[in-house]
This record gives C-alpha cells, sequence and structure tokens, in this order.
C-alpha cells in the first residue's frame, strides 16, 4: 500500500500542486500509433500468422449441452482424420486444468462435466484449419444430461436471496452462490419512517457483449530452452502469463507474453485471453510447432464472458423538500457458468449501489450466482450500468412524486467537496459533480426543453432526460493495486516507453507518453511505445477497471520525475545554473533565467553517459490502500470517484415503439484531462456503446441454454445509421491530488449513465418506463398499448 | 451452385412487350442503375434496397438468390408477390414460366427440380397511376432480417383504391405471402386512415398468424404489421398522387 | 468429400495493380487469398459472414465483403485493399482526414472503413451527411468512431475536390 511517505507518493503529490501549466497534457495530440494503423500495417495477433511457417491451427470442439455430465469421451475417430496432428483432451493437460478467474472452478478442457454450451471438451492440432473443423465433427462424447438453468431465480429466492434447491451446476463447490455483499448504513426503517414519498421497483437488465471487431486470437512459438512464447490478444499480459504457466507447468520465466494491438477489448479479453492463449500454447508443447488459435465470430461470442444480467429491487425514501431518505436494495448477478470476475463485478455493483448521493440510511444486498449460461465477467463499467440503470429512474420517479424538475431533486442530493459516501469515506476535496450536472444542463438547453415537450400531440414525439454517475477508480479492494513503467532515454535522445499496460484501442498509453514528455520536456514524437511483452516491459497490473491514465499514469510521473531530476543536475553542471533553473525544451536545454546559455539535448544525454548517469528508469506505484468492511459495507472502496452526468435527447415514434436518440450531452469530472483526443472519443465511443446497450443489444439463450443470436447479424450493435446527430463531450477538472496532475480514469464510467438517460428521456416524452433492458421498439410501443396511450 | 460465370449474361433489367423482365443474377447495385429506381411506379425497389443487408453485399446479392432461399426475409421475393411476378425456369429440358407465388411453396422449399434454374424474373409494367412502396423495421436501421416486413402495390383512381396488393414477410406461412383478404377489403373503398385502419383491425387479423420468437412476440409483429400496412398504402398514394 | 480430396485451382486477380497467379481450393474465400496468400493483412475477418465490414474490399469498382467471395469468384477480378490505395510514403486523402479528425482507436475497422469511404468518393465527389452513413453503414465500429467517419468524410471530399488526393507524411 502506499505509505503517506512513500517517495512516488510524495512525487505524485508534489506535481498535482506545482505544475498547472502544460505543453503537451490536456491538448489534442495524435496518437502515437496512428499512422501505422491508418496506414494498415499494424499487425493484430491473427496477423501474426503470415511471420511463420510450418503453423498448425487449433480447433475447439465445445459442448453440445449446456449442463450435461460427461461419461466419456473418444476421439480415436478424429485423431484418424489426415492432418490432424493431435487431439488434446484433459488427460493431455500436464499442469492444473484449470483457467477459472478469480475463482478455480473454469476447467479450460471439460472433464466431469459441461456447464455451458462454450465449454471446450477437446482440441483439435491440424495442418489446416479445414480440416480441424472437419475432425472435430469425429470427436464423440457419451453426455448424461442434466437440467438446465438459465433463470437465475431458480438459483436464488429473489426476497431472502437464500439459495433454493436445485440440481447443482457447480456440485464440487456445493453451493452455486458464488458471492454475497451488503451495505447497512444507518437504519432504513426510520429512514423510511421519515419519508413523505416512496417508490419501489424491479429493474432487469441483460446478457450484453462486447462485440470487439477483432475476435480473440493467439499463436504460440516453441523456444529452443524449452518454453513458450504466446503472442495474444489479451487485455493483461502478466494475467496471461501466470495462467497459462498454470495450465502448462511451467514456471513463469518460461513462458513469455508478447501482446500486439487489441481490435478492441472493452473489459472481454482477459479471460478468454487466458484460454485461448492456454489452447495455442498446449499445442505447441505438444506438436512441437508454432501454433495458431482464432475464434469464429461465433466461437467468440458463445465462448467469452458477457455482461451479467441483473435482477434488481430497488425502494427509495425522500422527505417533502427533496432529500433522500432512505434506500433499500437487492441485487442478484447472473454469474453464468462460471465466476470469472463475478464476485468483483457483485462488489462494485454494491458498492455504487446508491448512486454519487448522500444517502443516510442505506440496507444493499448483493449475491451472484451461477447459472447455465454464459459466463460473465468484466465489460465496461463492470457492474455500474446495471444498477444505475435502476437507481437514475428511481431518482426521476421520486422526482415526479415529489413534482421537483429531475435535475433539481438531484441537486439537493449529490456528493459534493466534504460530504461522505454511503460508506463513509470522507470526499474532502475533488468532486467535480456538480458542475458537470449544471454544465450538462445549460448546454443541453434542459429547462427550455423539459418544458417545450411537455406541450407535445400527435404519436412522434420528443423528450429529454438525465442520468448521473459515478464509478470508483482502479480495482480498489478487490486486490493489489500498482502499477509500473519504464523509460529509458536513449544515447541518441531517443525514448523507449515500456509498461504492462495494453492498448485495446482506448489510446491510454497516449495520455503516459504526453505526461512523460510534460515532465521530461521532450516532445512526444521522440517517444517510441515498446509492444507490452514479459520478457521486457514492467508488470503493471492488469489494464483494466479505468485504472491505465490514473495509476500508470502515476508510475510514469514517478519514472520521468526521476529521470527529470538527473538531467536537471548533469544540465545544471554543465551550463552553470542551479538544477532548479534547467529548462528542458528538446531539442534544446538553457536556464530559465538565461536562455542564450544552452546546450543541445543529444549533448545532455551524451554527457549523462560519460558520466555514468544511467538513464533508464523505472517507476512504480501503488495506489493507497482501499478499506472494507464486510459486514457493514463501509470503509474506503476506493480511493477515488469519477463522476458524470448524461443528458440524452430522444425521438420516439409511438406507432412502432422505436426510439432514435439524437443528441447526448456528457459531462464527466475526470481530474484533469491529460489524453484529450482520447477522452472526447470515449464519451463518444461510451455513448454509442451505451445507447447499444440501452437500446436494442441483448444475448438470448434458449430454455436449453444454446444461444439464438452467436452473430453481429442478430446480436445488434449501433451502426452508423443509429447513432445520434451529436454527442457533446464535457469535461470537469476537479482534480483528486493522488492521479497524475489530478487525474481520473474514464473508460469504464463513459457507459455507465447512458442507458438510464435514455430511458429518463422515453418516459419524458411519451410517458412510460422502461424497467427492463434493452429497450427494444416492442417493449415500448407493448407498454404505450397497455396504458392505453396508443391505438392503432 | 456457383453462377459467377454467367454473371453479364443473366444480369438485366429489360422491357418486353408489357413485362419488365430482370435477369437472375441481378444484384440490388445493378437494380440501382436501372429505371426500377427512378420510375416512381417502382420506388418500392428502391424502397428495399435502402434497406437491404448493407453496402457491401449490394454488388454481390442476386435476386434470382433472394427467391432461391425462399425465407421470409427475403425482402425481394415478398416485393415482388405484388408485382404478380413471374419466374422463368430454364434446364436442359426446356423452360416454362410459374407464377412466384406457386413457386415458393415453404420456407427454403420452391416447385422447382433441382437442376431447374431461375433465368428471369417478369412481371407486368405498371400503368400511369400505380406505385409501390417497401418498408422493414427492426432495432436498428439496417444489417436486419426486419421484425416484419410489407410491400405494397396500390392503383388509385379519383382516390379510389382501384387495386392494391398487399405482401408481408408472413401472413400465416413461414414464407412471404400476400394478405388477399385484407386487399379485397380495400379494393374499389375510397382511400382514407380510416378505411384502412378498419381492414388492418378488422380483415387482416383475421388472415394473419404472427408468431413469437426470441426477437417479438406475436402481439408485437401484428401490431406492427398494421403500422407498416398503414404506412406503405400511404406512401403509394403520396408516390402516385404528389409524385414522391 | 472432405476437404483434401477438393482439387486446387490456379487463378489469376489483379491486386492493387498487379496480377497474381495463385493456386487456391474451391471453398476457399477471396478473403483467405489476400489474407494469407498474399499478406495483405490489412483485410480482417470480424465475423466472416457479411456482417460487420471489416473484409470489405473493392472489386471492379464495388465495394464488396470479401469474406463472401469465393477465390474462384475472383479470378480476372481487380481488386484494390487498402495497401493499395496510395503510392507508398503518401497517404490518401481520406487517411489524411481520419488523422486531422482524430478518428483512431483500435483501428481495427479502418481498413474495411476507409475503403467504404473511397468506393463513396469515387462515385459522389461532395457527399451529404446521410449519403455518408448510408455508405458506410456495412462497417460496424464498435470502438465508436462514427460521428468522426462522417466528418472524415467530408473532409476528405473537400481535399479530393481540391485536387489534394495525396499527402506526405512523417512517421
Ligand atoms: C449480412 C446479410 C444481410 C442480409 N440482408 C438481407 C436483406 O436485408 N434482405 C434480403 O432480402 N436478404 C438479405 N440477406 C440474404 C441474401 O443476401 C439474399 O437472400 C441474397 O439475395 C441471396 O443471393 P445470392 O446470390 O447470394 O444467393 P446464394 O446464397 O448464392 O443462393 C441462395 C440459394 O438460392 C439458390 N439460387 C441462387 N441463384 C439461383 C438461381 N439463379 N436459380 C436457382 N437457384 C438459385 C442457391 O442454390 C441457394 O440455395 C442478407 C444476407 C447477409 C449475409
Ligand atoms: S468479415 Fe466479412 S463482413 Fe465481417
Ligand atoms: S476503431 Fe475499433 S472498431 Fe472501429
Amino acid at each position: 500500500m502506499a505509505l503517506p511517505t512513500a517517495e512516488y507518493v510524495k512525487i505524485v503529490e508534489e506535481l498535482f500542486e506545482k505544475v498547472k501549466k502544460f505543453t503537451y497534457v490536456g491538448k489534442h495530440m495524435q496518437r502515437w500509433d496512428a499512422i501505422e494503423k491508418i496506414l494498415g500495417k499494424t499487425r493484430f495477433t491473427a496477423d501474426y500468422a503470415n511471420l511463420y511457417r510450418n503453423l498448425v491451427y487449433v480447433y475447439s470442439v465445445r459442448a453440445k449441452y449446456a449442463h450435461a455430465k460427461i461419461r466419456k469421451i473418444d476421439v480415436s475417430e478424429a485423431e484418424k482424420v489426415s492432418g490432424v496432428l493431435k487431439v488434446i483432451t484433459h488427460k493431455d493437460v500436464p499442469g492444473v486444468n484449470d483457467v477459472g478467474y478469480v475463482i478455480p472452478d473454469q476447467p479450460l478442457l471439460a472433464y466431469s462435466k459441461v456447464r455451458y454450451i462454450g465449454d471446450i471438451v477437446a482440441l483439435i492440432v491440424a495442418e489446416d484449419p479445414y480440416i480441424a473443423e472437419e475432425a472435430g465433427e469425429k470427436v464423440y462424447v457419451d453426455y448424461e444430461p442434466l437440467p438446465v438453468i438459465i433463470d437465475p431465480l431458480e438459483i436464488v429466492d429473489p426476497i431472502t436471496l437464500e439459495e433454493k434447491k436445485h440440481v447443482l451446476i457447480h456440485d464440487e463447490r456445493e453451493s452455486d452462490i458464488v458471492a454475497r455483499y451488503r451495505i447497512r448504513t444507518g437504519d432504513v426503517k426510520k429512514g423510511f419512517d421519515q419519508a413523505s414519498v416512496i417508490v419501489e421497483n424491479e429493474y432487469r437488465t441483460q446478457y450484453a457483449e462486447h462485440a470487439y471487431m477483432e475476435p480473440e486470437a493467439a499463436l504460440a512459438i516453441p523456444e529452443p530452452d524449452g518454453g513458450i512464447t504466446i503472442i495474444a490478444s489479451t487485455q493483461c499480459p502478466y494475467e496471461a502469463r501466470r495462467a497459462i504457466s498454470k495450465v502448462l507447468g511451467m514456471p513463469f520465466n518460461k513462458v513469455r507474453v508478447v501482446v500486439p494491438p487489441l481490435g478492441g477489448g472493452f473489459g472481454g479479453k482477459e479471460d478468454v485471453a487466458n484460454e485461448i492463449g492456454a489452447k495455442a500454447a498446449l499445442a505447441t508443447l505438444l506438436t512441437g510447432r508454432p501454433a495458431i488459435a482464432v475464434h469464429t465470430r461465433e466461437e467468440s461470442i458463445i465462448g467469452h464472458s458477457k455482461r451479467h444480467p441483473a435482477i434488481m429491487w430497488y425502494k427509495h425514501g425522500a422527505s417533502r423538500d427533496g432529500k433522500l431518505v432512505a434506500v433499500e436494495a437487492r441485487i442478484i448477478l447472473d454469474t453464468g457458468a462460471y465466476a470469472s470476475l463475478g464476485p468483483f463485478v457483485a462488489w462494485r455493483a454494491t458498492v455504487h449501489s446508491v448512486g454519487p448521493y448522500k444517502v443516510p440510511n442505506a440496507k444493499v444486498d448483493t449475491v451472484a450466482v451461477y447459472t447455465n449460461g454464459i459466463y460473465a465477467g468484466a465489460f465496461r463499467g463492470f457492474g455500474n450500468p446495471q444498477i444505475h440503470f435502476a437507481i437514475e429512474q428511481q431518482m426521476d420517479l421520486l422526482a415526479e412524486e415529489l413534482d421537483i424538475d429531475p435535475v433539481e431533486f438531484r441537486l439537493k442530493n449529490i456528493l459534493r467537496n466534504g460530504d461522505r459516501t454511503v460508506h463513509g469515506q470522507l470526499l474532502d476535496h475533488g468532486v467535480g459533480l456538480e458542475g458537470a450536472l449544471v454544465k450538462a444542463a445549460k448546454i443541453a438547453n434542459w429547462y427550455r426543453k423539459r418544458a417545450e415537450y411537455a406541450k407535445q400531440t400527435g404519436t412522434i414525439r420528443k423528450g429529454i432526460g438525465a442520468a448521473l454517475l459515478w464509478h470508483g477508480n482502479s480495482i480498489g479492494a478487490e486486490g493489489a493495486d500498482y502499477s509500473a513503467v519504464s523509460i529509458i532515454i536513449n544515447r541518441d535522445g531517443s525514448v523507449t516507453f515500456r509498461t504492462g499496460l495494453t492498448d485495446f484501442g482506448q489510446g491510454a498509453i497516449q495520455g503516459l507518453i504526453m505526461l512523460a514528455a510534460e515532465i521530461l520536456g521532450v516532445p512526444p514524437e521522440y517517444f517510441r511505445v515498446e509492444m507490452p511483452d514479459t520478457a521486457s516491459v514492467p508488470d503493471a497490473g492488469p489494464t483494466v477497471a479505468s485504472r491505465t491514465t490514473a495509476m500508470g499514469g502515476n508510475a510514469t510521473l514517478v519514472a520521468a520525475y526521476k529521470l527529470r531530476k538527473k538531467l536537471n543536475e548533469v544540465a545544471a553542471d554543465m551550463l552553470k545554473c542551479s538544477p532548479d533553473d534547467i529548462e528542458i525544451k528538446a531539442p534544446e536545454v538553457y536556464c530559465r533565467s538565461d536562455p542564450a546559455r544552452k546546450i543541445r539535448w543529444i549533448d545532455l544525454i551524451e554527457e549523462c553517459f560519460w558520466k555514468g548517469i544511467s538513464l533508464q528508469e523505472y517507476g512504480y506505484y501503488r495506489a493507497p490502500k482501499a478499506r472494507w468492511d464486510d459486514e457493514t459495507g463501509h470503509g474506503e472502496p476506493y480511493f477515488t470517484y469519477t463522476f458524470g452526468a448524461i443528458i440524452a435527447e430522444v425521438v420516439v415514434d409511438m406507432e412502432t415503439g422505436k426510439t432514435y436518440v439524437e443528441r447526448m450531452v456528457t459531462a464527466y469530472d475526470i481530474g484533469r484531462v491529460v489524453n484529450r483526443v482520447g477522452a472526447e472519443l470515449h464519451a463518444e465511443g461510451g455513448a454509442i456503446q451505451g445507447l447499444g446497450y440501452a437500446l436494442m443489444e441483448e444475448i438470448v439463450h434458449s430454455p436449453e441454454g444454446k444461444v439464438w443470436n452467436p452473430n453481429l447479424y442478430a446480436y445488434y450493435i449501433p451502426t452508423i445509421l443509429d447513432i445520434p446527430k451529436e454527442i457533446i463531450p464535457i469535461f470537469v477538472e476537479a482534480g483528486y491530488i493522488r492521479g497524475p496532475f489530478g487525474a481520473k480514469g474514464l473508460g469504464e464510467p463513459s457507459i455507465n449513465g447512458i442507458a438510464p438517460a435514455i430511458a429518463n428521456a422515453i418516459a419524458n416524452a411519451v410517458g412510460v418506463r422502461i424497467k427492463s433492458l434493452p429497450m427494444t421498439p416492442e417493449k415500448v410501443y407493448l407498454e404505450l398499448k397497455r396504458k392505453g396511450l396508443i391505438k392503432l | 451452385m456457383d453462377l459467377s460465370g454467367l454473371k453479364d449474361k443473366l444480369s438485366y433489367v429489360r422491357k418486353v412487350n408489357d413485362n419488365i423482365a430482370i435477369g437472375a443474377l441481378t444484384t440490388p447495385e445493378d437494380l440501382a442503375e436501372t429505371f426500377l429506381h427512378k420510375d416512381k411506379k417502382y420506388l418500392g425497389f428502391y424502397d428495399i434496397y435502402k434497406k437491404f443487408a448493407s453496402p457491401i453485399l449490394k454488388p454481390l446479392a442476386t435476386i434470382g438468390g433472394n427467391i432461391g432461399v425462399a425465407v421470409s426475409a427475403s425482402d425481394y421475393l415478398t416485393f415482388l408477390l405484388t408485382l404478380n411476378a413471374k419466374v422463368k425456369l430454364v434446364s436442359v429440358e426446356g423452360e416454362r414460366l410459374v407464377s412466384l407465388e406457386e413457386l415458393v411453396v415453404e420456407k427454403r422449399t420452391l416447385a422447382k427440380d433441382p437442376n431447374e434454374l431461375i433465368y428471369e424474373i417478369i412481371f407486368p409494367e405498371l400503368p400511369e397511376n400505380y406505385s409501390t412502396a417497401f418498408m422493414k423495421i427492426d432495432r436498428r436501421e439496417v444489417i436486419v432480417t426486419g421484425y416484419i416486413t410489407t410491400a405494397v402495390c396500390l392503383k388509385i383512381e379519383n382516390n379510389k383504391i382501384a387495386d392494391v396488393r398487399i405482401a408481408f414477410d408472413r401472413v400465416n406461412k413461414r414464407i412471404p405471402s400476400r394478405a388477399k383478404k385484407t386487399e379485397e377489403f380495400l379494393k374499389g373503398k375510397e382511400f382514407s386512415v380510416d378505411i384502412i385502419r378498419e381492414a388492418y383491425n378488422k380483415v387482416l387479423p383475421a388472415e394473419m398468424v404472427r408468431k413469437s420468437d426470441f426477437r417479438a412476440s406475436g402481439e408485437y409483429r401484428l401490431d406492427l404489421s398494421k403500422v407498416l400496412m398503414k404506412r406503405t398504402l400511404l406512401q403509394a398514394k403520396s408516390r402516385i398522387v404528389e409524385g414522391v | 468429400m472432405s476437404t483434401e480430396e477438393y482439387p486446387e485451382i490456379e487463378i489469376t486477380l489483379n491486386v492493387n495493380g498487379k496480377d497474381y497467379t495463385v493456386k487456391v481450393k474451391p471453398y476457399e474465400r477471396l478473403l483467405d487469398v489476400l489474407r494469407y496468400k498474399l499478406g495483405l493483412s490489412s483485410v480482417k475477418e470480424g465475423c466472416g459472414r457479411g456482417e460487420c465490414g471489416t473484409c470489405a474490399v473493392i472489386m471492379d469498382g464495388k465495394l464488396i465483403a470479401s469474406c463472401l467471395v469465393l477465390a474462384i469468384q475472383a479470378r480476372g477480378k481487380k481488386i484494390l485493399t487498402l495497401e493499395g490505395l496510395a503510392p507508398p510514403g503518401k497517404l490518401h486523402a481520406i487517411q489524411k482526414a481520419l488523422l486531422d479528425t482524430y478518428a483512431m482507436q483500435c483501428g481495427f475497422c479502418f481498413p474495411g472503413v476507409i475503403m467504404a469511404m473511397k468506393s463513396l468518393l469515387d462515385r459522389n465527389p461532395n457527399p451529404t451527411e446521410d449519403e455518408i452513413r448510408e455508405a458506410l453503414s456495412g462497417n460496424l465500429c464498435r470502438c465508436g468512431s462514427y460521428l468522426r467517419f462522417i466528418k472524415a468524410a467530408k473532409l476528405a471530399a473537400e481535399y479530393i475536390r481540391k485536387g489534394q488526393v495525396y499527402f506526405e507524411f512523417k512517421g
């Protein structure tokens, strides 16, 4: 944990206090990799196939049932197919046959039973991908089908949250409850007694799919010493190395993971990357040849983690003057066949479960359960899109009951500097929520439009809705929260940047370069970002939880600061002035008090070389320790929170029920904007992904646990014709002392508030409230019909 | 069956006597180059084009293949039913002309010999006071099957519905077909929203059986059929009367 | 019949201005030939079913899904991929405009998007916003750079109308 006295903490705090003017930070800048990508030269994982000869192809034979005992696996026929080199089953796994993320509950190759339709029973390794697939049909598995459970309410009672009697999915664990969390603050009974209005509702959200454009891929290469190198499309190289080493039974230092740019991740390329990496590595280990595994789109959809479906029951109470007095909630998350990151998702959902408000009395119970659906894990927002969908509609309903404008009602209850969260955490500074909401309302013309839309007639109507959000930064009490980078200034003055944080499109690495450039005084063009590779980059923790800019940024500041200190000292010696007087503006270095006294950057570097001053620095940062009391849900779960306000404007066709989102204003308090382009793209991209989540996306299982829509044709993600005319990103910079120059994360929060803002806008437009996602044309129409608001 | 070798030969739109013939290998992209996309009578073709798959499919998909797959999502098939289209089948034994309605008997099933090739599609030219329209609605705008689709061919004379043909992706089978009872009800009546409403509330539900699946319920599909029937008819009428 | 029993067939196709003769199996797709036989890995496979647009290339002047075309169907065709868009060392106006609008995220959809823009601008030198949306509607971008694509297409059209088709670049 970060001791307040640790050098790295002091560096970050000192820079936050001192530096207020920036050359690169906050400016619009081109990403370091934009040119290679625009030329189509960037190699994504599957593209490496062109660089290796003698490749073998790995095909996964998946379950025929979503829940069944395996009596026997017969691969003899498959092995006979010409061109097949090896058929791998659980018996061939040299190490531990498990790829579970948080809990060791997920075999890489199923042996005693299958628990969902994506479970893998065998791997075919063949000379040609088409042959491999063909041989897959010849693997015979003798199954004993078991009852399939798709509805989490068959696992738990919705009122008591107790486990029901059912055929266990994880009999080895003796329970299908994965995790439970709770919050107990104040006395909800008393709270509700004081309430003059109470609203109580059930909300549901769906299974959702990342649908990154690049399906998962991994390529394994045998090394002369018996080790294996795996090129993999993963967000977390060190985590993948841990998982693959475990399967292979090899020490970490013989397993090398290299991570090319990813064609999207959004949280999805964590567990499945371990799985596909392990599959390729096993094939290489057992055949001695380079092996490639690439998932088809269908495999990708069926075989990787999803966003948890949620069933949420919420009861909110407010006083006549519009103050929240109590919140009670029960949240059931369906984590599918395996835990994946389910326990952490459930925890994050619990932490945020009352929204960014002052709540004196709260009682929240969350439970995550297994079913026979596709396993659910990390997906941008990590439990928060679900609970915000419920909370923010509850807030609108309270405002309606109280006859207060929804923005005004929120302003009466939001967290501000000096307030305590529901967990008792004091937020003494860095809370920019009010600014975000006020600005968003102004730019969206909130009050005027609310008044205008109240007067509509006809069957095409407009509506405007707001939602607030918050999002704890980094991984909080989930685990060891550290990050690291190394910066090397080469003898020619160019800079090498290394970190185990990965880029899956989000562009956060660009932010790190801008931070380093700011401190060192060299332009970002001097930098080359090396590909994440466990053979060279430092372990920076996982690239998840909106932590790259904040955590990686701090590590970057530390490394750059240490380098800068050395550079200043050597330059001062050369220029005969004080180190504090040194200004670096590469290619020049001069004394601030006398700019005529100057040297070249390259000469400064050369001098360091001859003086024996090492210009290779490592920066490490460990977050302040998170605290969480399991009994009460009190403590400091995250060191800081990103806040935001979303305003969405919609047009609803009442005869078809179809909603079109015309415009969105998204205002985020991210402490300090580092990579401005990246921040804007997140505001836009998160809004568009949120729009898909709100209106169209849903993975649907059949009662037998098959997936009805494992493709991009019936799993609808927005096309360019479905998106708003305009998305207006606004940033508030409230500054958090332990973020790089005050910065917080935006990767995930950018989706949290979209669906509820759209839901509230639909309610404003046509007077019906859709309490389950996605808010399809059908749901809107049938609700209008039921209420007699539309008659054909 | 790879017919791409015949592409040049079987890609055309021709007027033959009082008929229009479309070669089986004509693609949506090819159609877009022809008068069918400009003549206001045939704007149903343009409507389909706008909603057909996505640009990367429009130069590849063929109208013959669209009929060949014979599914409710075959948009040209749905529309061509309103044009009383016939299909010319060719095999080594010779050629024959069958009505499209008789050719498509069930989902993925054509009343033809496997070695008979769909050669061209023929339909009578529409006189002046006719026009057509097609609509499809789904959760997103394109790359969709459509919750439902509707095509109409309408003739207006002195604001009377002189002739009308209405097809849906499904009426009571798993293939596109015409809502003939609804058509009969409308024929000869004064064109008005009220009469359309009466038709879709009283007659259409008697001949239409909509099923539920994971994408939508039968109830919603039936109601949406009513809405799109109204909208396509209004669209076709506007094309006849206003020219747009 | 199993895969190995299919005979290979020799086809010639013109890609980015050069003729190539390759041996293909009858079930191989144009996408496979471009990616793995010719090494043109800008052509991506996001779905293999015509649903995503990441494999889009221009064949005989038309934007098509290369995952839905059999290699043998591409016999004798002229194909343009992103690799052939601009002369070596230059950026095409579309690429320049995408940089100018800071559209880049993961970039996996970009090759297809760029080809779709090229196909649009070849037909329509001054497209409206609606025309741009329609032309790009087969290219899914999950990172959500769509609004930037619209701006970029307009900007690229402007460059091209001014005769600025190719640009020098650093890096
Ligand atoms: C992503 C995607 C989106 C789509 N969207 C739409 C849409 O919006 N609307 C729509 O209507 N369709 C859509 N389709 C379906 C498809 O593109 C069409 O049905 C298309 O017209 C089929 O044409 P084809 O030439 O590719 O036929 P093929 O796939 O080659 O053939 C289809 C069938 O017809 C047979 N056949 C083909 N030509 C002939 C012939 N001349 N004589 C006899 N039999 C023949 C074939 O043997 C085969 O059985 C979509 C498909 C995809 C992949
Ligand atoms: S790979 Fe061809 S359209 Fe998706
Ligand atoms: S930039 Fe990632 S999919 Fe478009």
